[in-house]
């Protein structure tokens, strides 16, 4: 009916009016001569066309225009969605809040209530008309994340840069972690031949992270953009393989790499014992050690690994 | 006592002293402190066997004895103490670096006689030095006894506890056995002897021992006459001594590889420092001032005093932190950690262990937990760096070998898995008595494979043995260079090759041995540094 189009733009232009929202009062007042059945009918009309947002405040329900950026993609979602049904509207929404970190099926499941076999048929649905996409977490390797085509995933979800497509990129840590030891190892080196007294010696053996992360850096053995952190945790698995230690000192805020502060400061040094006499002994590698007695199969006598120490 | 150390005891009894004394020895290991009769009966010996064994014993100072009430004597074993024949060797090594050949031998011959007077041991000393050089000059007695004083007054050698005379010593019977008591300030304290003479070689063809005053015996044999000056004091090597002198060598050595020269050194002259003045089983050495340490070091080190105070600053600072600033006066107020030293060597070896086991991937993990103190399997994974299956691998392989546990942390009361947190995490004081015990079996298996290769070739060195006593012979009658080359015959080249073999063999084994002590002494030491503290 020609009036229902007029009811129509007058509400859309009273939304645009007032773009925090309107409430239903607001059109009654507006348009008194339309009967409340007919707004009904109106605003679900605005509604399903995706030109309108229902919101809910703390006085009732308002209805919001959709803006124009919006209302652009919501065109391009309309003309994809055509045909398509509320419940997959609405699992496309939750995806969308999600973000860039995913949300997982099962969470899905929970924010809109749905059972599962509508949820996959709609996943499925989705993916197949390019909407969304799943993404396989670093965390559990089982666990797929959904979420829009086009956004570029969390650092969280595809690991940084030590995963690429989901493997541990090891080889590239263990070029990283040499390259790093190399480094502070020969400048431990200057420092010890320049000979001066022990405290300008042992200062300059330090290197800061920010130093290191240059280096690398510079290197340009990595095809992936390295951080400052990328850099502190590769040297944290130095101090764990016992060949360099840090200390942290006070830093002037503004000084290179300086964070919050102070400065992680880092240095080769060597173990301070040399391999144990336990392990010069063929007994202390071996792999049968709790077997082996006097008289039985395995014993000191017949002991093979002795036999081939022995001639050397 | 774990069955591996009663097991080493046995060999090492066995080898030094012989079955009747192993099995004396072994059973009191076994069955605690027992008195004369109980072991007689136990081990089916006779008695006069068990007296013998039990004398040798107790003159090597690994039996005790104590007076019980009604009048019983009961003997107990010090398995410790038996342990220590491993390291006979090193105490013999040390003694030779620091007061050349005599200090090696003094020390030698107290350790293979358990207890002498310094008569005696002078005397002997003296003997055998002489053997060594060359014709015509003999060792004097008095270049022993000085070596011998050296030794008393760094107190690597200690008078024995003395046989304690009461003042009323006529009433009542006589104890069933003495108590022995020793002065605290009597027991480096060196007798007055006036030990006039020099050593004898054993030959027959000696050189006169003219212009000698007449204190000298003239004949070797029957100076059971003379009344031996220092009779009842009896003198022993003082073990601990030489324990407190390894440590110090390990802290050197540590500070050495860790830093540079002039701080070991350093370090070894406020360790010298304190070597009389801590007991050696304090925590903290006393606090030294760097004024006194500037000036107690080596002379022929030349640095200035403001690049000693760097130095000591940098030692204080040091993340090994084995040196610690207790105050400002004297310049600077130092103390050497010990606890914290031993502690950081023991957990070296750990480390060292583990690396030369599972590999170097397997090192990182450990000493990962043991700086973070407790991990979740996926904290593990993301600090290493190491992919996930692997580390998981690694961590359950060092979990079976005991040298890292679970802690388990419920969140629910039912205890389920699903439901619980579980914490990888290093236990060191467990950790370190594993290995440990795995030391001494190690060195029984050395031990035994050194007997089995010899056994094996029993009837070679037999017949080599008798091939020298042939030509012994037959030099000393006189004889040309064919006959001697033909004597050497006797023994095929396959057969002397077979035994450089053996004897190349058996030195490797018996120095593997030394190396495995090693290792037991930095262990032991740290458990008793943290027992004792509790």
């Amino acid at each position: 009916m020609p009036g229902d189009f007029a009811g129509l733009f007058k509400i859309i232009e009273l939304c645009h009016q007032f773009p925090h929202g309107i409430t239903d009062q607001v059109i009654q007042n507006e348009m008194p001569h339309i009967e409340a059945q007919q707004r009904a009918v109106a605003i679900n009309r605005l509604l399903s066309m995706g030109q309108l947002d229902l919101l809910r405040s703390s006085t009732g329900l308002l209805y919001r225009i959709k803006d124009s950026q919006n209302a652009g993609s919501v065109s391009f979602f309309l003309s994809k969605m055509k045909g398509s049904d509320n419940q997959e509207k609405l699992v496309y929404q939750i995806i969308e809040d999600a973000g860039n970190k995913g949300i997982w099926s099962r969470d899905i499941r929970y924010k809109s209530n749905l059972p599962l076999t509508e949820i996959n048929k709609i996943l499925k649905n989705l993916e197949s008309k390019k909407l969304i996409k799943a993404v396989k977490s670093v965390a559990a390797s089982k666990k797929k994340v959904y979420m829009l085509y086009n956004l570029q995933p969390d650092r969280s979800v595809t690991g940084g840069a030590w995963y690429s497509d989901q493997d541990f990129e090891s080889e590239f840590v263990e070029v990283l972690n040499q390259q790093c030891f190399k480094f502070l190892q020969s400048k431990a080196e200057t420092a010890r031949e320049s000979k001066q007294n022990p405290m300008i010696q042992r200062n300059s053996s330090f290197a800061s992270s920010h130093e290191v992360w240059k280096y690398i850096c510079e290197l340009g053995i990595s095809k992936v953009e390295l951080s400052m952190e990328d850099i502190e945790t590769i040297l944290n698995t130095l101090i764990y393989d016992g060949k360099v230690e840090m200390t942290i000192i006070a830093a002037k805020e503004g000084t290179v790499g300086s964070v919050d502060g102070h400065m992680k400061l880092y240095r080769a040094v060597s173990p301070i014992i040399p391999p144990t006499g336990l392990v010069r002994a063929p007994c202390g590698l071996c792999p049968v050690f709790d077997d082996c007695h006097e008289g039985g199969e395995i014993s000191p006598s017949n002991c093979i690994y002795m036999t081939e120490w022995l001639e050397f | 006592m774990t069955q591996a150390e009663i097991k080493l005891c046995s060999l090492l009894l066995q080898e030094h002293f012989g079955e009747i004394v192993e099995k004396i020895g072994v059973h009191l290991i076994r069955t605690g402190s027992q008195p004369l009769r109980v072991i007689v009966h136990d081990t089916a010996t006779s008695l006069d066997q068990v007296k013998k064994a039990l004398c040798v014993l107790i003159q090597h100072n690994l039996v005790l004895y104590q007076v019980h009430k009604r009048g019983v004597v009961e003997y107990e074993a010090q398995c410790n103490r038996v342990l220590r024949m491993l390291r006979y060797p090193r105490y013999i090594y040390t003694t030779k670096a620091l007061y050349g050949d005599t200090g090696e031998l003094i020390v030698e011959e107290l350790l293979l006689n358990g207890k002498m007077t310094m008569s005696a041991v002078v005397k002997k000393v003296a003997d055998r030095l002489t053997e060594t050089v060359e014709d015509g000059k003999t060792m004097d007695y008095a270049e022993v006894s000085n070596t011998f004083v050296q030794l008393a007054d760094t107190r690597f050698v200690q008078r024995c506890p003395m046989v304690h005379i009461p003042e009323n010593s006529d009433t009542g019977p006589s104890p069933p056995a003495p108590s022995l008591v020793i002065n605290e300030k009597d027991m480096y304290l060196v007798p007055k002897l006036s030990l006039i003479g020099k050593g004898k070689r054993r030959r027959s063809s000696d050189e006169d021992a003219a212009g000698e005053p007449k204190a000298k015996r003239p004949k070797r044999p029957m100076d059971s006459k003379e009344p031996i000056p220092d009779d009842g004091i009896y003198w022993q090597a003082n073990l601990d001594r030489f324990h407190q002198h390894f440590r110090d060598q390990a802290i050197v050595s540590a500070v050495a590889n860790r830093m540079d020269q002039t701080s070991s050194e350093i370090m070894r002259a406020m360790l010298r420092m304190s070597e009389v003045t801590t007991s050696s089983d304090a925590p903290f050495t006393q606090p030294l001032s760097s004024n006194e340490i500037f000036r107690s070091l080596p002379v022929g080190y030349n640095i200035s005093k403001q690049v000693l105070d760097q130095y000591l600053t940098l030692l204080a600072d040091d993340p090994l932190e084995f040196v610690g600033k207790s105050g400002d006066s004297g310049g600077g107020m130092y103390i050497i950690n010990f606890c914290k030293a031993l502690a950081s060597l023991a957990i070296a070896t750990l480390e060292s262990v583990i690396q030369e086991r599972f590999g170097s991937r397997c090192a990182r993990i450990f000493r990962l937990v043991l700086q973070k103190k407790h991990l979740e399997q996926k904290q593990v994974e993301d600090f290493a760096m190491i992919p996930a299956k692997e580390a998981k691998d690694m961590l359950y392989k060092m979990l079976s070998e005991n040298f890292i546990s679970l802690q388990e942390i419920p969140k629910t009361p039912d205890h389920a898995p699903s439901r619980t947190f579980y914490l990888y995490t290093v236990n060191v004081l467990s950790a370190v008595r594993m290995l440990l015990h795995r030391c001494y079996k190690s060195v029984s298996n050395l031990i035994e494979r050194r007997q089995f290769e010899t056994k094996e070739n029993k009837r070679l060195l037999e017949k080599s043995q008798r091939v020298e006593a042939i030509i012994a012979s037959v030099q000393a009658t006189g004889a040309e260079e064919a006959q001697l080359q033909e004597i050497e015959e006797m023994i095929t080249a396959p057969e002397r090759q077979q035994l450089e073999t053996l004897k190349r063999n058996v030195n490797k084994l018996d120095a593997s041995e030394i190396q495995v002590d090693e290792t037991i002494f930095l262990l032991e030491s740290y458990i008793e540094s943290t027992t004792k503290r509790q």
